[in-house]
């Protein structure tokens, strides 16, 4: 691992485009990822997520424009450097769990001596141990989650390229993974994870990226983006402000959660103006914080362009 | 190299270190000793001897059956029937065959039953002794032996005993012929000589001008080709079956993540291939144990005389021959594995390839009855079919070398086209989900860069 600083480029996707026959699934995509960050790659299904993810990992090739991988154009010879989990799993159902992971390990370049020390550090990591000998169809889901991890690692790739990696984990695991990756993170390694899980991403990312419809929506670290958002967002809990929240002039967009709503509010309206009109209007304020969107909103917002009407359907669920 | 290594030896392991490939392997040596020795155990296996009452009014039948049922006279038959395949006969032979007969004969008891009363009377009192269980059969011998047209009346408690009732029939005969002979005055010495038959030795030549076996030609070639359909059907269902679980299981992604879709769909074929040609070899040389083991036993040299000389040239194009079949009908599976979504769907797309495969076999036919015909020559060229019919015909008789060269060119290129067709649908199909691919989605793939 050569020395780097924390702004060095480690993968540069410039003015990528894939098309299917008629179909573009990746338009005019560029973007980089810095060296010891983790990369939010967010979008919602069939936004052109997977293909992207390909063409970095030397499936297929793109089109138009290029990617490399630490100055050097994407091919089998950096496929090396790449640990990828895809989002469709899979393991070889009758096989022993060490057998599988030696094959993927060797597969990768790693020598045999090698892959047998990484296969016992790893499995005693996420404490399958005493799972080496056992077939794939004695394992539970989450298990055979953590087993596709750790041959996503076993070659210590450069950069590792998660699609969904906490699926199927329980909240547990999912912190025990969180851990995990953090320690790549501290070991100048490059970590691209993929999701749905808004709220995931928004805890461990630093960059990120937005895609819809085969094309970037915003980009950038994940503190800019949400700046760019503005703050006319409040956490309201409450009653009788049911009068405040329907003037479509104050409140633009309501979302309910269980126990408080979240208000947009319409452009250029003062939120003290909204707290003011709420009082007046008697209503029993108990939480009223102004808070910053979160990428949920942003997410929404931008892939469903719903700008107006009231959304109230937790967003995981229209995807 | 080395990740096509790393898949050969993969394919290779997950193949032999299955238990069906040791059932597999046991079973075909099993079911050939099976099918080979246990007929031979149970038709040595004899039951009670057959108590026969022979009523025999006239008196001259029955002395010359008893004496053809002597072990003398059986084992003077049964040697006049072995000089036909062998040459001399030693004395350990002799002693065995004497053994034999005497079995055979031990099976009879014949008793005399006689009744003054007619016909039917005597029938009756035989079917009573047969029911009460003091007889097991009767025979009536008819009064009047010289004419032709008179029946012997042979009734039995084991009618299904053919063993038994075969020899009873030759030894019957036997008796009723001497008796006419006798009566017409003839001697028997001068009638065999008069109706010996004529000695057709037939055998093969081949072609350094050593006689070889016609019918042990024709066995081994079935053999052959028999195997190396069965090895091929197999091993392409191995094949689609190891393709389509790594499509299903999206194992495929992890794989072309890693490698170059070509080194996978080459390593899987190599490695299977390889597993299929360990097969062979263990089925080969059980058979040559199972020979040799044979041809040391003196009196299995009838079967020894008759197998076919198999030189190292032959294995060699055996060889190649196989592996060729192999890569054609691998590739067709493979390519047909990276079209469907589940293993069913793959077996309904296996049919026209299996057909090819059939064809082929019942080329083989046509290839033994006449290796140097003009459809012999076809059906040994053309691709698909030569993997087949070819080692059949180099067995029946070897064809020039430059039909064997021009063979192996043809289906060469067949595997060229194939692997490169396969490698392109391979590479795109492995990584669709969700649904079969129709013809023209493959054909799109096909032409894609």
């Amino acid at each position: 691992m050569p020395d780097t600083f924390n702004s060095d480029i480690s993968l540069k996707v410039s003015n990528v485009t894939k098309r299917f026959g008629d179909f573009t699934a990746v338009e005019d995509l560029s973007f980089d990822v810095r060296a010891g960050r983790v990369f939010g790659f967010l979008g919602p299904n069939g936004a052109g997520k997977t293909t992207t993810i390909r063409m970095i990992v030397g499936i297929t090739a793109p089109d138009e424009g290029s990617i490399s991988l630490f100055g050097e154009p994407v091919s089998y010879a950096t496929q090396n450097r790449i640990g990828y989990l895809p989002e469709e799993r899979g393991l070889y159902k009758k096989m022993k769990v060490v057998d599988q992971l030696k094959y993927f390990a060797e597969l990768k370049g790693v020598s045999r001596s090698e892959a047998d020390k990484k296969i016992d550090f790893w499995l005693d990591r996420m404490g399958l141990g005493e799972w080496k000998k056992a077939k794939t169809t004695d394992l539970s889901k989450g298990m055979q989650q953590k087993i596709q991890f750790i041959s996503t690692v076993l070659h210590d790739p450069d950069l590792l390229i998660l699609d969904e990696p906490f699926s199927g984990l329980d909240p547990v695991n999912v912190e025990f993974m969180i851990d995990v990756l953090s320690e790549f993170r501290t070991q100048q390694k490059t970590v691209i994870f993929s999701t749905h899980l808004m709220s995931t991403a928004e805890r461990l990312c630093h960059d990120i990226i937005l895609i819809n419809k085969s094309r970037k929506v915003v980009g950038g670290s994940l503190r800019e983006v949400k700046e760019s958002y503005g703050t006319n967002l409040i956490a309201f809990r409450g009653s009788n402000a049911d009068s405040v929240i329907a003037n479509r002039s104050l409140v633009d967009r309501v979302v309910s959660h269980a126990d408080e709503q979240e208000l947009h509010l319409a452009a250029g309206v003062d939120t003290q103006a909204v707290l003011r009109a709420m009082i007046e209007s008697g209503a029993n304020v108990m939480k009223f914080e102004i808070t910053e969107p979160s990428l949920n909103d942003i997410f929404i917002e931008k892939v469903t362009g719903a700008a107006n009407g009231t959304l109230t359907a937790p967003v995981e669920k229209n995807l | 190299m080395k990740k096509f290594l790393a898949v050969v030896k993969h394919e290779y392991k997950k193949v032999v270190l299955k238990w069906s490939f040791l059932i597999g392997t046991l079973m075909l040596p099993t079911l050939a000793i099976v099918f080979t020795f246990v007929p031979m155990i149970i038709f040595s296996l004899r039951g009670e001897p057959t108590r026969i009452a022979v009523y025999d009014p006239s008196g001259k039948i029955l002395p010359r059956l008893e004496k053809n049922l002597s072990p003398d006279r059986m084992v003077e038959k049964a040697k006049k029937a072995a000089a036909d395949s062998l040459t001399n006969i030693d004395a350990s032979q002799e002693e065995k065959m004497r053994n034999q007969a005497a079995q055979f004969t031990q099976s009879f008891v014949l008793s005399e039953f006689s009744a003054s009363g007619t016909v039917e009377e005597a029938r009756a009192s035989l079917i009573g002794s047969i029911m009460n269980g003091t007889i097991d059969a009767y025979l009536i011998v008819p009064a009047n032996v010289a004419d032709t047209n008179a029946a012997f009346e042979f009734r039995s408690r084991k009618g299904g005993d053919f063993v038994s009732n075969d020899t009873l029939r030759d030894a019957l005969n036997d008796a009723v012929r001497s008796q006419r002979l006798a009566e017409a005055n003839i001697s028997e010495d001068r009638l065999s000589e008069l109706s010996a038959p004529a000695n057709l030795d037939a055998k093969g030549i081949d072609e350094t001008g050593e006689e070889k076996s016609a019918e042990g030609i024709m066995i081994a070639s079935f053999v052959i080709g028999l195997m190396t359909y069965i090895t091929l059907a197999i091993y392409g269902q191995q094949i689609l079956g190891a393709v389509v679980e790594e499509k299903e299981t999206r194992i495929a992604e992890i794989l072309f993540s890693s490698a170059r879709p070509f080194e996978l769909m080459m390593g899987k074929l190599v490695g299977v291939g390889l597993a299929g040609l360990t097969q062979l070899g263990i089925w080969v040389g059980t058979v040559a144990i199972l020979l040799g083991f044979l041809a040391l036993q003196s009196d299995m040299s009838m079967i020894m005389s008759s197998v076919p000389a198999i030189t190292p040239l032959m294995v060699l194009y055996f060889l190649i021959f196989f592996l060729l079949g192999f890569f054609i009908y691998a590739s067709i599976f493979a390519l047909i594995g990276s079209m469907v979504t589940t293993v069913q769907e793959g077996g309904q797309f296996a049919f026209p390839p299996i057909m090819i495969m059939l064809a082929a076999f019942y080329f083989c036919f046509a290839v033994i009855r006449d290796p140097n015909s003009t459809v012999s020559f076809w059906a040994t060229i053309a691709p698909f079919m030569a993997p087949i019919t070819m080692p059949v015909r180099i067995l029946a008789e070897m064809p020039p070398l430059w039909q064997i060269a021009l063979s192996i060119v043809v289906n060469v290129a067949a595997i060229a086209a194939l692997v490169w067709l396969t490698a392109r649908v391979y590479r795109v199909g492995m990584l669709m989900y969700g649904k079969r691919a129709t013809i023209p989605e493959v054909w799109k793939w096909i032409r894609q860069p």
